[in-house]
């Protein structure tokens, strides 16, 4: 059985879709927002590191 | 090196300071933590999984245009080298700079041995390589 993946992951080459998050910044000790539209303003490279939950392992 | 690290998990901020503020290992974190509570994000990068609601482990590497370079997705117990994901920025940056070249494999930093794509190259990458 095989699926189409239509994710991201499986298209790299893809044009990332804009997304904003709302974070934690322990730079500042304090909550903040962080968009894709505005890296890109910025001209940065985004390293996105997605884990499974805080207070685990590895 | 000039790139924006962004974790994320499905925690909320509120964990996220928490977990930070306990946690010795991430005493020296910089960055930030991004709260993606419904899923949307980790689903547009395929990594929900559906049987937990978590995140796989997954690492994106996005291009200052948006432009998606690099994908890494394991499974639960396994982490991922932060050597291999520096050398692939770094990649990256040289390749962005340098856009007819390659990064062969064992390329891992600058001076590093690049290839110079061409009608000449082909059939004889090993004495590229070997000079």
């Amino acid at each position: 059985m095989s699926e189409t993946c239509a994710c991201l992951g499986c298209n790299v080459g893809a044009t990332v879709p804009d997304f904003t998050l709302e974070t934690y910044e322990p730079s500042k000790g304090d909550f903040g927002e962080i968009s894709l539209e505005t890296l890109k303003k910025n001209k940065k490279w985004t390293i996105l590191f997605f884990y499974p939950a805080d207070f685990t392992f590895v | 090196m000039g790139a924006e690290v962004l974790t994320v998990s499905r925690d909320t901020k509120f964990v996220h300071l928490a977990w930070q503020r306990e946690e010795k290992q991430l005493a020296n974190v910089k960055y930030p933590m991004g709260s993606d509570t419904t899923g949307k994000l980790a689903k547009m990068f395929g990594v929900y999984d559906d049987a937990t609601g978590l995140s796989l482990r997954g690492t994106f590497i996005i291009s200052p245009e948006g432009k998606l370079m690099n994908a890494e997705v394991n499974y639960y117990n396994m982490g991922r080298n932060i050597d291999e994901l520096i050398r692939k920025f770094k990649a990256n940056l040289h390749l962005a700079k340098f856009t007819a070249e390659g990064c062969p494999a064992k390329w891992t930093d600058e001076g590093d041995k690049t290839l110079k794509p061409s009608a000449k190259l082909v059939g004889r990458v090993h004495e590229a390589l070997s000079k």
